[in-house]
Parts: structure tokens; sequence; C-alpha cells
């Protein structure tokens, strides 16, 4: 399955919306860059919290994201997210 | 028992949302499985449990249930007391019912090596167990004194596969800080974070645990309707709450879904470590190495130097997040027992029942007895784990040394004093 940009937008926009939320802050996405930090000086995201963000993705998707798709990985930017998020969309949607 | 029931639904408001330590930066990395996640946040009641753990839980499940008629005598009880037992299996205890289920999702998420801190051991031996039933690398770092004075718990937990650190153990970067299993669950921790397929695994305290311990009190309503038996006390040990929870949620569940009266929930903890009769409702770290969230929790602060005693279970300075909320929403009673009166609670329940209890369960035996003279209908009580490898203190109690080890206020107060109160942000209640 190919990427469409409106399919990637969508991912994007809900995983920023929801950093935003897990930060505290009161942000629009357009606001979030795609390679803001996940946990610097704007976003501040911990692993748990992180975990916890992603299930309340699943349900704004609609998607169930597989167990081990985070698994020894390490996630830096947003759009580190955004790229798995929508693997996962894609695949399991 | 096909599904556990979560009392998240039935609460009526939302858990505090955990926070960030001010000092954690850099990028996110996570081993916990997903599915403990949902679990967790999850408004949904029902979770059917995975086959493969019901086939484990099948070789000890469901467990006993009996009327203690020979203890109500004992105690002088002017109700009936029904006894849950949970130290039936290999571990020894109830820990069995989550490590079971976390094992198995740990496997599915691709971890290989799970790592943990134990105090007692109960948690070590257990998870321990899981992993050799589900094909996973086990390493424990348990509380050092504790692994000096029970040695059986190490030999068992080796036995089964570990591999078992006494804490403080070298092999980490953290020699002090906190109080022993603070400590050992922080090396945990930070030792997990080494390796390539290594995760962490908690024992007690958090959402998905006590769900999994649900199948206690679920099976335990189900034996005393059998019975024709009605309770209107249930009563358990905390350490951080997860028998607690398991025996006792159940029934909050029920009664909310309109499905049975109210019961009252009546945790028992240590005067030792006596979080939810002196602590306070705070935000407060749940290991040593403080890098993981701070948790909403009834705490007497994780530097409290928690005296040693015969009840390493109870050893924990906070309770877990769930229940300090229901404690702080009223649905939880709580009283502090003595390690004198809990240990005598359980010479009593040996010689009358013929079950030697663990010092844990000790503490929920005193709590019966006294909750067996306030009660109308009738206590049930969760024997959480046997006592074979405690025996040394029972040893202690007959020859007479048994100190009770009640918590000054005045080292209360110093360990809390920095704590930020929950009181000052319920964002979360509906």
């Amino acid at each position: 399955m190919t990427t469409t940009h409106s399919g990637r937008d969508e991912v994007a926009e809900a995983v920023k919306r929801l950093v935003i939320r897990e930060s505290r802050l009161s942000l629009s996405p357009a606001d979030i860059a795609d390679d803001e930090p996940l946990n610097g000086a704007v976003l501040r995201i911990n692993s748990l919290g992180f975990l916890g963000m992603l299930v309340r993705l699943e349900d704004e998707l609609d998607v169930t994201l597989p167990d081990d798709l985070f698994t020894g990985k390490v996630f830096t930017v947003v759009s580190d997210l955004v790229d798995v998020v929508l693997r996962a969309v894609e695949e399991h949607r | 028992m096909k599904a556990w029931r979560s009392v998240l639904p039935h609460l009526g408001y939302d858990l505090p949302p955990d926070l960030t330590p001010e000092r954690a930066e850099g990028p996110v990395s996570t081993g916990l499985p997903l599915e403990l996640v949902r679990q967790s946040i999850s408004m949904r009641e029902w979770w059917d449990i995975p086959e493969e753990v019901v086939a484990q839980y099948r070789k000890y499940r469901p467990t006993p249930l009996w009327r203690a008629t020979a203890f109500e005598q004992e105690i002088d009880a002017r109700v009936p007391v029904y006894v849950k037992y949970e130290g039936g299996n290999i571990s020894g205890s109830h820990k069995l019912n989550t490590a079971l289920a976390q094992a198995f999702y740990y496997k599915r998420a691709g971890i290989t090596e799970v790592v943990t801190g134990t105090g007692a051991g109960q948690w070590g031996t257990a998870l321990a167990a899981a992993c050799a039933a589900f094909g996973l690398r086990c390493t424990v770092f348990m509380v050092g004194g504790s692994l000096r004075d029970k040695p059986y718990r190490g030999s068992l937990m080796r036995l089964l596969g570990a591999t078992v650190h006494a804490s403080p153990s070298g092999l980490t970067s953290l020699k002090e800080g906190g109080n022993s299993l603070a400590l050992a669950i922080g090396e945990a921790v930070e030792y997990a974070r080494g390796g390539e397929g290594r995760a962490f695994c908690i024992g007690s305290g958090e959402n998905y645990s006590i769900l999994h311990q649900s199948v206690i009190g679920l099976e335990a309503a189900e034996q005393l309707q059998a019975l024709g038996a009605e309770v209107d006390t249930v009563v358990g040990s905390v350490g951080a709450g997860s028998n607690f929870g398991g025996v006792a949620l159940p029934f909050h569940a029920r009664h909310r879904a309109g499905e049975a009266e109210a019961v009252r929930l009546l945790a028992v903890e240590s005067s030792a470590t006596p979080k939810l009769t002196r602590g306070v409702y705070a935000y407060d770290h749940t290991d040593a190495t403080g890098s993981g969230p701070m948790e909403a929790m009834y705490s007497i602060g994780s530097s409290f130097p928690i005296p040693a005693s015969h009840s390493a279970g109870l050893r924990f300075h906070g309770a877990a997040k769930l229940l300090s909320a229901m404690r702080h929403h009223g649905s939880i009673d709580a009283v502090a027992v003595g390690q004198r009166e809990a240990l005598d609670a359980g010479r009593r329940f040996a010689v009358s029942e013929l079950v030697v209890p663990a010092p844990e369960s000790g503490h929920a035996l005193a709590g019966a007895a006294r909750a067996a003279r306030e009660s109308e209908r009738g206590v049930l009580v969760c024997v959480s784990g046997h006592g074979l490898l405690d025996l040394s203190a029972y040893d202690q109690l007959l020859a007479g040394r048994v100190r009770d080890l009640a918590a000054d206020d005045g080292a209360l107060a110093a360990a809390t004093a920095g704590l930020r109160l929950v009181e000052a942000d319920l964002t979360g209640v509906k």
C-alpha cells in the first residue's frame, strides 16, 4: 500500500494533538514541527505517558497497534513516532 | 475463570495523571507491552484472559475458599470468617496471578529477558516461575538483607532458572538511596536499560497487576455464592496493594454495577509503613532512580527509612495509585497493624486452621480478627501467601523477640515534607 499525503497528514495531526495534550500545552498541531523533540524544551513525554498516548491514538485512528511495534525502538522527534504509527495504520487498518 | 474484571469504569472519576520528573530528558523508549497499557487506562470492564494464561491458571486455580470455624473460635469472632487462600502455587503467593499474565504479554511483545526488583522474594519467585512457563530469561534484584534472612527464596528462584542478585549488587550505579525495596527496583530499572531484549517488569501496584488479581475476588464471590454465604467486609494486606485490590475490588465493581450490596473494603497495612493511615496523598517516585513518572499515591515518602521487619512484602513506601484514589474518595477503609499482632494472628491461624500464613497475610488476619468483632454478616479475608519460608519470624515470635516498629512522626513529616499534594491538582475528577 502506498502512503497518501492525506493519510500521513491525518496521522501526523493526531500524533501532534496527543503529544500536545500529554505535555499539558495549549497549542495547535500546526505549532509543532515534525522535528520537534518528544522530550525537550517544548514537549514533555515520558515513557509511560508515551504508551498511554499510543493507546488513545488507537481509539482516535481506529486501529490496533501490535504489541511489539515499539519494543527496542528509540523515539527522538515527533516524526519518528508518526512514521511508525503510519506504518502500523497501513498494515493493520 | 475466563475474564478479568476492571474496576476503572465503576469509579466515577479518572485517576490523576502521572507527572514527568523534572530531570528526565531525551529520547523516549519503552519495553512495556501495549496490552498492559490498555488494561491500565481503558474503561473496558471485562478482559478475556489469554488461553495460554488460562492454561497456566488451571494448574492451581480455583484456589480454596473455606469457612475458618476453628480460627473464628480462636479470635472470638461474632460472625463467620471465610478465607481465600492464594499460597498453594509454586511461588507461594498471589503474585503468580499477574506474573503469568505479564510474562505472556512481554513474550508476545518480543522481549526475551525480564528484570525485576523484589523485597520478600515472593514477586521474584512468581516472575521466575512465570518466565519458566513462557520461556523467558529472568533476572531478579532482591533486597540483600531479605535474601540473607530467607536464603531458600533465592534457591527457589534459581531452581526456576532465574539469575538472582542481592541488592545493592554493585552491578549498577545505585549504591544507596530511598528504602531498600525502592533501591532494588531502581537497580532492576537501570539494569534493564542496559541490554537488548530486556524489559523491566514491576510487581504489584500497577493497574494491570490489580486487574489480573481480580481472579481472586471474582472466584471468591462465586465460591461464597455456592456456599450460600454472605459477607459485609472484605479484608486484605497492603504492600502496594495487589492482593487487596484483587480480592476487594471485584466486590466494589459488583456493587457499583447493581449486582450486590455494598461491602466494607478493609486494607491492612504494617504500622512500620503506614501510608494509608498516616501518609499523605501526594505525587511520589515509585523507585530509587527517580527517573520514572511520579504517581499520585498515599505515601510515607520514598526517602522514608523503613526499618527491617518480618513482612518485607509490606515494606513499600506507597500504595498503588488506584487504591490511593479510592482511599481518597472514601471507598476504602484502612488500619495499621504491628508485626507482633500480625505474627500472633498468623500463629493462631496456623494452630487453628493448620495453614502457616506469610507474615504479610498475618496482618490481614489480624485485621480480619478486628473486623469479625464489628461485622454484622461475615468477613472474607485473603491469605495471600504461605509462611513456610518465613519460619524464622515465627521462631522470634515464640521466643518473645519480635518488636513493634511504629513509624516515627518526625521521620514521616520529614520524608513527606517536599512532596506535592494531590489536592492541588485534581484535574482528573469528573
